[in-house]
């Protein structure tokens, strides 16, 4: 054999983004840059005032009398309930309203001036019923219950609504006998914590433009972080196909969960029907962006840990009390992966959850990034914490010393696969000096050291797939056809690097099929849990060695050769054996000739490729025992140096370093820059935001009202750290860190204050003022 | 809940001749009339449905609005329509007022200060209004045209209550005068908000001081709050004890609590009454403390 | 509703149009004149996706009225590559990866483009604050920060 180089994969370089261009001109294409020329109506939405109410009677005849009105539409034209997991509403109440925002009726006119007219022109006659304001009220037996008719809606296998209750999911865990062993330990910590609603805040409003034509077939066009399964539940919800149901969605101006399922694009598609033939645009404005598509869910968490004189945890029982709000999308699967992490990433030999998703009259709660951790890791490292300060013991050494290692046993009985978390926890101590103590800028300030350790789990249904296509063009460059969506994560470009590599073609040589279009795009179950680039990557690998194998068998054929001793290099195939070279240009698609002219042999190429994980286990009902309960867990650590102002209660963090077990970085730059943007959103909900809802009704809607992190509020140093300890199933072994990089955060930045000023605070988020009065409260700084 | 509205509601927009002409619209329909420089606060106020203007003037383009004149012996005039960056670029308003220029940049963003304009922020007298304090220590006149002509008003005259200032119908506020700066001043504004910069003040504290052989300290200090009250305040007790002096720790702490409960601040999303009453004092302290050093003779 | 007819140079382009007065800068670009790299974040002033350069200042699109541009010059992320040429700010948001969803992002660069033609050596602490409109939920802002010190002439230190 001939010698020949080396040609560098792109896998693990610092490639550059593959939608920067578009992103820098302009050019990138969101749902609300698209155009539709005169037919356009636009829609605008009647939402309830009231937290909870029966709705007597709706008076629209003023509404259609207004010149520009096209139609109006209420619960009346919904038949069907529409939900992910648990179908429990109507895209337009019916009955009954559970929100104030709640969407009432639809009016379709001319222009949103018109559309917005109309809606004021609209008389509901409510009657008010008792509102749930709070999870822990909602399961007192005597609360007012919300969804009456609980037991009739379908739901998934997995969920187990309580009917006759507010409690859309109960989730169980029960291993060991965590009673029996509080009794051995030296130390025992029980404390609650609350999660306030929070909003996901991408900077682009959701937008979702349906038409419907004559023969009743829809398209969708929307923000979407989840295009294939919102076809699938309209199609549900209306009792037709999914092939009668198109959705397209170009670039998504961030997601962050709040653009996946289904939120306000079912209004859009009730809206279109009544108006067949025009396409129909509603646009959310920011105020209502903040509490009529989805919130972070409320949480309040009982947390009791036990650990033995010498420092190893032997029990913890957690009770999970989730604010879901009027409606569960995604509450009830939030519910149960709260249950089967309850421990976070240590290793407990007892360990006692209830986890329940409790309705009440508050905005939908949905995904957010990090489904559940970041709102339970807020209260589980701040108690292991303090554990580890009632046994005098390091807080990084006590979490090493529990910490979650290969072959663990978790909490719900399964077997924890390889994972980088010891060398998060050291490498994130070291960047910051962990031993080394500070001395304040000031007289008044003081310094602070914090860590906190995270797991996550991509929560999905067990059989969540993914697939893909390669398409080869005349000049052998190459459209790749996904169904993941590139929301800012760079999946699209992580999907070129897989394809490059396996291919072995230039990353130039493609290019994205977009926008994605579930009648051409292959079918992704959702963007989301941070799974592209393991499930969507391994489909993409797999349709590349499709392609790849039809190519070389091709010309091996020709050649008259072994396929086995060919080979595809930055696009030429050549022979390891013969030393022959073939382009890749016209083979791809014209075939090739036979040599003695009697003919042709093969054809355009296409590859295509698919994965599904097939492992996952069910897990008892009442132990949540299982052998597999997720695909895997990516694990990870942050630590914080803060100083604080005791004069005002600022927070001033000036290093976070953020470390995680990604597997394989197949793009350690946009890894990176996954965790630096973790860091500040993590930071941003952990010093400043709270959706303030007083008596169901949000308060402080809007950008002023509801600060997120500026510029001027990023941490002074972010060092992030990349732990490779590879995934057995992942491509190149890589797995997801999209989320993982703000769960930490807020208990890391706990931490630190509670070190900086020996108090604590167990209630997000930790406002100056927050931190001030609990140092008054304290008696001032030591 | 009465939610924003998704595009501004319909008006019609006048470019005005005269200010006589903007006069005689005012007066006549003053219900339906709005006179705007940036906007920035009256097209927030239409979208969330405050207020439904039919007639929006663009009153910035009349003569004198924009423009900014400095003279040693008559002081720094401000056209009502100047806006915030061109009042913290200024050349000679870095040299003799930085206090302004800190007011000014303490605002928002710098592409709204681009619109949002001096004369704005005091017509829409909210009680957090950046620019106010800072105007109120400087003994600022503002200069408002009506049918009669000019007329001369205090600033410390001028906030009524939130949302409602001195001008009378058919007035409008045109200029601001501020006299010359006392001979060896320094003055600071210190703004406190939920984040780093440009959130609307929790509180704001305006503090300035200088020799002056009249007082029995030897020094004159003036104090000026915002976001404490119903309205921007002067806290004219604390000004009085330093003035009285001796000026010492003690002093500067005992002007930080009077200033802390000449407040009645308010309970609102961005903080409570008391959190805004504790950092009063915190602020006025630092701001003394800051400006004390500054201006001490041979100190 | 009176309608206005105006003229205003976009992008180097001399346009007259009729706008009604309550057509806001941001509509006149993005709906009249297709000029959709300007994004609508908010409609109020809060995030600054709707920046453009109006007379080579950054103004919020969605808090001008298109009237008000009569006359003026309009700069918007479509029209700041010259000769084929991306500015150097673009080029550098693309360099350093500072781009995400990129939703934030073209106001991002006109904010950054009007810091460094008034500053052309910023410190770190001079871009942060200019860029303090420009919400951005993706990128932890780090990235955005060091590519426009990267773009700055001579890329000053603090
Ligand atoms: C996102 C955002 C953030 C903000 N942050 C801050 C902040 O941090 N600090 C702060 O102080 N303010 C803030 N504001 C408020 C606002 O920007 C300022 O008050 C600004 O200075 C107002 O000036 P303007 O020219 O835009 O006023 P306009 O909106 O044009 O006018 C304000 C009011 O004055 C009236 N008026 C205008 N001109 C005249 C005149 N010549 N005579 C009489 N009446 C007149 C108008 O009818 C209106 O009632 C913020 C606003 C927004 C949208
Ligand atoms: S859209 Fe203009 S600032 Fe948000
Ligand atoms: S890149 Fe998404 S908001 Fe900035």
């Amino acid at each position: 054999m001939t010698e020949h180089h080396e040609v560098p994969s792109p896998i693990g370089e610092k490639v550059k983004r593959v939608d920067a261009l578009d992103k820098v001109t302009g050019e990138a294409v969101f749902a609300d840059d698209l155009k539709f020329g005169s037919d356009l109506l636009h829609g605008r939405v009647v939402r309830s005032v009231h937290p909870h109410a029966l709705i007597k009677g709706i008076d629209s005849s003023k509404a259609l009398t207004l010149p520009g009105v096209k139609a109006v539409v209420t619960g009346e034209d919904t038949t069907n309930r529409i939900g992910l997991y648990l179908k429990d509403r109507y895209t337009f109440c019916r009955d009954r309203v559970r929100y104030v925002g709640d969407p009432v009726a639809g009016v379709i006119a001319t222009s949103v001036e018109i559309a917005e007219t109309g809606c004021d022109l609209i008389d509901i006659e409510y009657q008010f019923l008792e509102p749930v304001l709070d999870p822990l009220q909602g399961i007192q037996e005597r609360a007012p219950l919300i969804h009456p008719d609980l037991g009739e809606y379908p739901v998934a296998d997995f969920i187990f609504p309580k009917p006759g209750t507010n409690i859309s999911n109960h989730f169980k865990v029960r291993k060991g006998d965590v009673e029996a062993a509080w009794s051995n330990c030296e130390v025992i910590i029980e404390k609650s914590f609350h999660v306030p609603h929070i909003q996901h805040a991408p900077i682009e409003p959701h937008v979702a433009v349906a038409q419907v034509d004559h023969t009743g077939r829809i398209t969708l066009w929307g923000s979407s972080q989840s295009p294939f399964a919102q076809r699938n539940l309209i199609a549900e919800s209306l009792g037709i196909s999914q092939r009668d149901v198109r959705v397209i969605s170009p670039y998504v101006g961030g997601g962050f969960g709040s653009k996946a399922g289904v939120s306000m694009e079912a209004l859009a598609v009730v809206m279109a029907q009544a108006v067949p033939g025009h396409p129909v645009k509603v646009r959310l404005t920011r105020e209502e962006e903040f509490f009529c598509a989805f919130v972070r869910q409320g949480l309040v968490a009982k947390i009791k840990v036990g650990a033995t004189k010498d420092g190893k945890l032997l029990a913890m029982k957690t009770e999970y009390y989730w604010d879901a709000g009027a409606y569960t999308e995604y509450g009830v699967n939030i519910t149960r992966a709260a249950g089967y992490s309850s421990t976070g990433p240590y290793e407990i030999p007892n360990v006692w959850c209830d986890s329940y998703c409790v309705y009440t009259n508050h905005p939908v709660g949905g995904p957010m990034r990090g489904f559940g951790m970041p709102e339970i890791h807020w209260g589980i490292e701040q108690v292991m914490d303090m554990v580890a300060e009632e046994l005098q013991m390091d807080k990084v050494d006590f979490r090493l010393l529990n910490c979650l290692r290969a072959g663990s046993i978790t909490a719900t009985g399964s077997e924890m696969h390889p994972t980088g978390l010891t060398e998060c926890i050291t490498q994130s101590a070291q960047a910051i000096q962990w031993s080394t103590e500070e001395t304040a800028s000031a007289p008044h300030k003081r310094r602070g050291k914090g860590i906190a350790i995270m797991w996550k789990a991509p929560a999905m249904p067990p059989n969540a797939g993914s697939s893909a296509w390669i398409r080869f063009n005349e000049d052998a460059t190459i459209s790749i056809g996904i169904g993941g969506q590139e929301l800012g994560q760079g999946s699209h470009t992580v999907a070129t690097q897989m394809a490059a590599a396996t291919l072995g073609v230039p990353m130039e040589w493609i290019h994205i099929s977009g926008p994605i279009d579930t009648e051409y795009s292959p079918y992704e179950w959702q963007t989301v849990a941070s799974r592209l680039t393991w499930s969507m990557g391994n489909a993409i690998v797999e349709a590349a060695k499709d392609a790849r194998g039809q190519i070389l068998d091709l010309v091996a054929e020709h050649w008259g050769e072994d396929s086995q001793n060919l080979d595809i290099k930055e696009g030429l195939v050549i022979s390891y054996r013969s030393e022959q070279t073939l382009p890749l240009q016209n083979l791809v698609v014209y075939g090739l000739p036979k040599a003695d002219g009697s003919g042709w042999r093969g054809g355009p190429i296409i590859g295509h490729g698919n994965f599904m994980p097939t492992y996952v286990t069910s897990l008892d009902y009442e132990t949540g025992q299982g052998e597999r309960a997720v695909v895997h867990f990516t694990t990870g650590c942050q630590a914080v140096d803060l100083e604080v102002d005791t004069e005002t209660g600022q927070i001033t963090l000036l290093r976070v370093a953020s470390a995680f077990d990604v597997g394989k970085a197949i793009n350690p730059d946009q890894v990176r820059a996954q965790m630096e943007g973790g860091v500040v959103q993590g930071a941003s909900t952990t010093l400043f935001e709270h959706l303030k809802l007083e008596d169901g009704v949000p308060v402080n809607p809007s950008f002023v009202d509801y600060r997120i992190a500026s510029s001027v509020d990023a941490p002074a140093e972010i060092i992030p750290i990349i732990v490779e300890v590879p995934q057995d199933d992942g491509p190149w072994g890589a797995r997801g860190i999209g989320e993982h990089s703000m769960v930490p955060t807020a208990p890391a930045i706990a931490n630190a204050l509670a070190d900086a000023l020996n108090l604590r605070i167990l209630d997000l988020p930790l406002t100056a003022e927050k931190v001030f009065f609990a140092l008054q409260e304290k008696g001032g700084a030591t | 809940m009465i939610l924003p509205l998704p595009d501004l509601p319909s008006f019609d927009y006048i470019r005005p001749k005269s200010y006589q002409q903007v006069s005689e619209l005012l007066h006549q329909q003053s219900e339906d009339v709005r006179p705007f420089m940036g906007g920035t606060d009256l097209f927030v106020q239409m979208r969330d449905q405050i207020i439904a203007p039919k007639i929006l003037v663009d009153v910035k383009l009349l003569p004198g609005m924009i423009s900014i004149e400095y003279d040693h012996e008559v002081g720094l005039h401000l056209g009502a329509a100047v806006n915030l960056n061109a009042i913290a670029k200024h050349p000679e308003v870095i040299e003799y007022y930085p206090l302004l220029v800190e007011a000014a940049n303490s605002v928002a963003s710098y592409q709204l200060r681009n619109r949002a304009t001096i004369g704005g922020n005091l017509c829409n007298a909210s009680p957090a209004a950046d620019m106010a304090p800072s105007l109120l220590i400087l003994e600022a006149k503002l200069i408002a045209v009506g049918l009669n002509g000019e007329r001369v008003i205090p600033v410390n005259e001028f906030f009524r209550a939130p949302g409602e200032n001195a001008l009378e119908r058919g007035e409008l506020l045109k200029r601001i005068e501020i006299k010359p700066p006392p001979e060896g001043w320094f003055g600071k504004y210190l703004k406190l908000g939920r984040n780093a910069e440009g959130d609307l003040a929790i509180a704001g504290v305006a503090v300035l001081g200088f020799p002056d052989q009249t007082a029995e300290s030897g020094y004159r200090f003036r104090i000026a709050l915002s976001s404490v009250a119903p309205t921007p305040i002067q806290a004219l007790k604390a000004e009085e004890i330093l003035n009285q002096g001796p000026i010492s720790e003690e002093s500067i702490e005992a002007a930080a609590i009077t200033s802390r409960d000449a407040c009645q601040p308010i309970d609102d999303v961005r903080a409570s009454g008391n959190y805004r009453k504790a950092m009063v004092e915190v602020l006025i302290r630092r701001g003394l403390e800051e400006v004390w050093s500054a201006i001490q003779v041979g100190g | 509703m009176a309608k206005h007819i105006i003229s205003l140079t976009v992008n180097g382009v001399r346009e007259y149009v009729e706008v009604p007065s309550n057509m806001t800068l941001l509509t006149l670009l993005r709906e009249r004149l297709g000029l959709t790299g300007t994004k609508d974040g908010c409609s109020a002033g809060e995030c600054g996706a709707c920046t453009v350069l109006m007379n080579f200042e950054p103004v919020n699109a969605c808090l001008t009225l298109a009237v008000e541009a009569e006359d003026a010059v309009i700069l918007t992320v479509e029209g700041l590559p010259q000769d084929g040429r991306l500015d150097p700010v673009q080029q550098a948001i693309i360099d350093h990866g500072a781009t995400q969803c990129g939703f934030c992002t073209p106001g991002v660069i006109l904010s950054a483009r009007a810091l460094l033609d008034r500053n052309p050596s910023p410190s770190e602490w001079e871009i942060k604050d200019a860029l303090r409109g420009n919400l951005c939920r993706c990128t932890g802002y780090t990235r955005i920060i060091r590519a426009i010190q990267d773009a700055a002439v001579g890329g000053a230190d603090d």
